[in-house]
């Protein structure tokens, strides 16, 4: 049997401390195969963000662990953790979170920069992407020329300018409108079927979700999770 | 390019379009510019009077003094004499005389004591006596005076100290001497009161380059042999050099202190950029930048401030110390400071050291933002910029 691409055990979060504490879940396991599309469903404050983030070694649970490609984030310093994000990780968040100073082209490149790919590489291969994703035409241009859609394209293209294997989508189509929902939504399919990736998107659109290989339901808080398949809605 | 210094070039850039971060940035900038030009211009204007005051020591002392290393006068002085001519740096080698006595007016109602000094340019039986002198015993220039040496001679009524009566030739004005009690005599007369017609205390050399004193010393010093010291024009003024070097260091510190203050603008400039862009740390780390790539931002951030605010401080300065010595800008009265404006010198060295310590403050103050921007956590970061 492989190894899954990500593996959760056992996670619990908490926010703040004391009578002010917030647990966001416990115990909560997931895995995702190589090549599998999973759609994260649940409520508003179910913690599918939070699950998110950990799943991305951005943030770190209390308790249980997380493993990509069978390393496990808790065994790496932050350097390390940042390395595996950089080579393995890519993330499309909410909001496109592109940075404003920096054209299309560059936004893509920064994942192959701080890579220490060489400028002039870094370029060529963020253009070609850019080709890949419907933008060439606007490669220099700034985030504040662009529409939404296409901001999120962008972000799409530099997720998946180190050829991650896996990327982590947080609500790609939350703020976009139902066409754009829907190219981007295809993007992110094409790009994990040509690189045999995975892809573990949140999403509110049952519709949306309905499309993905498996989808792993969240409820709200204090609510005992499971991998999917066990606990929550069936495999689709 | 390294991504974070076209990360933090980028930032600068953009900074312009927004006023609160624009204005930050100038003060800071500014700020540094100021500091560094007043840096500059307080060390210009101390080296300007200090280069006239070396200029004027190694124009009126000896640039090499050879004397006995024990006892009051120099035996076999004509072939030191010879051997140290023989150096193609020496262009002249004078013998003098000096020693001590006592200066009274011709009525012997004040006495002074004085050092008294041969110089071959005093004619016979006149002197040269410095301000301080003319002042205490009230004579000025054609008056009479009466210098007494301390050794004695037999006469008809027993042994009487060896005094010679002369007339002042000159009143000498010009500092530093002026203010000490001192005396310049013929070399006949300096002998007469020294010991004799053939004593020698020393020998006077002078170089083609002041400069290159402590070169000639060090070729020159074995070849005289044992119970000879050699000191150059620096040493033989080491107070008045030890306390022009001090006060430069003094003011250096002291002023430097206004760019220490400009440089803490620098870390609030820079803070409130950690601040503001707080969710693109977030992004860069999720991306995978370690935390010393974001601390490096804002290194390259407190340099980029720092190099522009010290460059252009450091040509306002430059360009002001220039313009007001080259136009004479600060007029003086010359009868009482010996020079007609406030001189200004910058010194390639001192320009240097200013740059260099001027950046070493803004880098400094990047510390505390960089360490502050490297220690981020990126989901924290992204919770709080929603």
């Amino acid at each position: 049997m492989s190894v899954p691409v990500v593996r959760a055990c056992a996670l619990t979060k908490t926010y703040g401390s004391g009578p002010a504490a917030v647990r966001v879940f416990e115990e909560l396991s997931i895995e995702v195969a190589a090549g599998e599309f999973v759609a994260v469903v649940g409520p508003s404050g179910c913690g599918k963000s939070t699950l998110l983030h950990l799943l991305a070694g951005i943030d770190s649970p209390d308790s249980g662990f997380v493993e990509i490609d069978g390393v496990r984030m808790s065994d790496l310093g932050p350097a390390e953790r940042a390395k595996l994000r950089n080579e393995r990780i890519g993330f499309v968040f909410q909001f496109h979170h592109l940075l404003p100073e920096f054209s299309a082209a560059e936004n893509v490149a920064l994942p192959l920069r701080i890579a220490a790919v060489p400028p002039r590489e870094a370029r060529r291969r963020a253009g070609e992407i850019l080709e890949r994703v419907g933008l060439a035409g606007r490669a220099s241009h700034f985030p504040a020329e662009m529409s939404g859609g296409e901001l999120q394209r962008a972000a799409v293209g530099r997720a998946i300018a180190r050829s991650p294997r896996v990327i982590f989508a947080d609500e790609p189509t939350g703020n976009l409108d139902r066409e754009n929902a829907e190219r981007v939504f295809l993007l992110l399919r094409e790009v994990q079927r040509e690189s045999g990736g995975s892809v573990v998107l949140v999403t509110h659109d049952p519709e949306l979700a309905s499309r993905c290989d498996k989808i792993f339901p969240m409820s709200t808080p204090g609510i005992r999770q499971g991998v999917p398949g066990g606990i929550g809605s069936p495999d689709v | 390019m390294p991504l974070e210094l076209s990360i933090a070039w980028r930032y600068l850039a953009a900074s312009r379009k927004r006023a609160h971060v624009a204005l930050v940035s100038a003060i800071a900038l500014g700020g540094l510019a100021v500091g560094v030009a007043a840096l500059i211009l307080s060390i210009a204007l101390l080296t300007g009077f200090q280069d006239r005051i070396r200029e004027r020591l190694s124009r009126d002392t000896p640039h090499l003094l050879v004397t006995p290393a024990q006892g009051a006068f120099l035996a076999r002085s004509a072939a030191l004499a010879a051997v140290i001519a023989r150096d193609p740096e020496v262009v002249d080698v004078s013998a003098f005389v000096d020693g001590r006595g006592w200066i009274t007016d011709p009525r012997a109602r004040t006495a002074l004591p004085v050092r008294f000094r041969s110089d071959a340019e005093v004619p016979t039986g006149e002197a040269r006596v410095s301000a301080a002198v003319a002042g205490q015993i009230g004579v000025g220039r054609g008056g009479d005076v009466r210098l007494v040496g301390n050794r004695s001679e037999l006469s008809p009524l027993g042994a009487v100290p060896v005094a010679l009566p002369l007339r002042v030739a000159s009143v000498s004005t010009a500092p530093p001497s002026a203010s000490a009690a001192e005396v310049t005599l013929s070399p006949a007369d300096a002998r007469t009161l020294a010991g004799g017609a053939d004593v020698v205390s020393g020998l006077a050399v002078r170089l083609r380059s002041a400069a290159r004193a402590e070169a000639v010393r060090a070729a020159v010093a074995p070849r005289l042999g044992e119970g000879v010291r050699v000191r150059t024009w620096a040493e033989t003024n080491l107070g008045l050099t030890f306390a022009l070097r001090l006060e430069k260091v003094l003011i250096f510190v002291t002023v430097f202190l206004i760019v220490v203050v400009a440089s803490l603008n620098v870390v609030s400039d820079l803070a409130l950029l950690v601040v503001e862009k707080r969710r693109d740390l977030g992004v860069l780390s999720t991306l995978g930048a370690s935390g010393g790539s974001l601390s490096r931002i804002y290194w390259w951030l407190g340099a980029s401030i720092g190099a522009a605010g010290t460059l252009a401080g450091a040509a306002a300065g430059a360009a002001a110390a220039w313009a007001l010595d080259r136009y004479a800008l600060v007029p003086l009265p010359a009868d009482v400071y010996l020079m007609s404006h406030v001189p200004f010198a910058l010194h390639p060295r001192d320009l240097a050291l200013v740059i260099a310590f001027s950046l070493a403050a803004a880098m400094g103050a990047a510390a505390l933002p960089a360490r502050a921007a490297g220690r981020v956590g990126p989901a924290e970061a992204l919770r709080l910029s929603r």
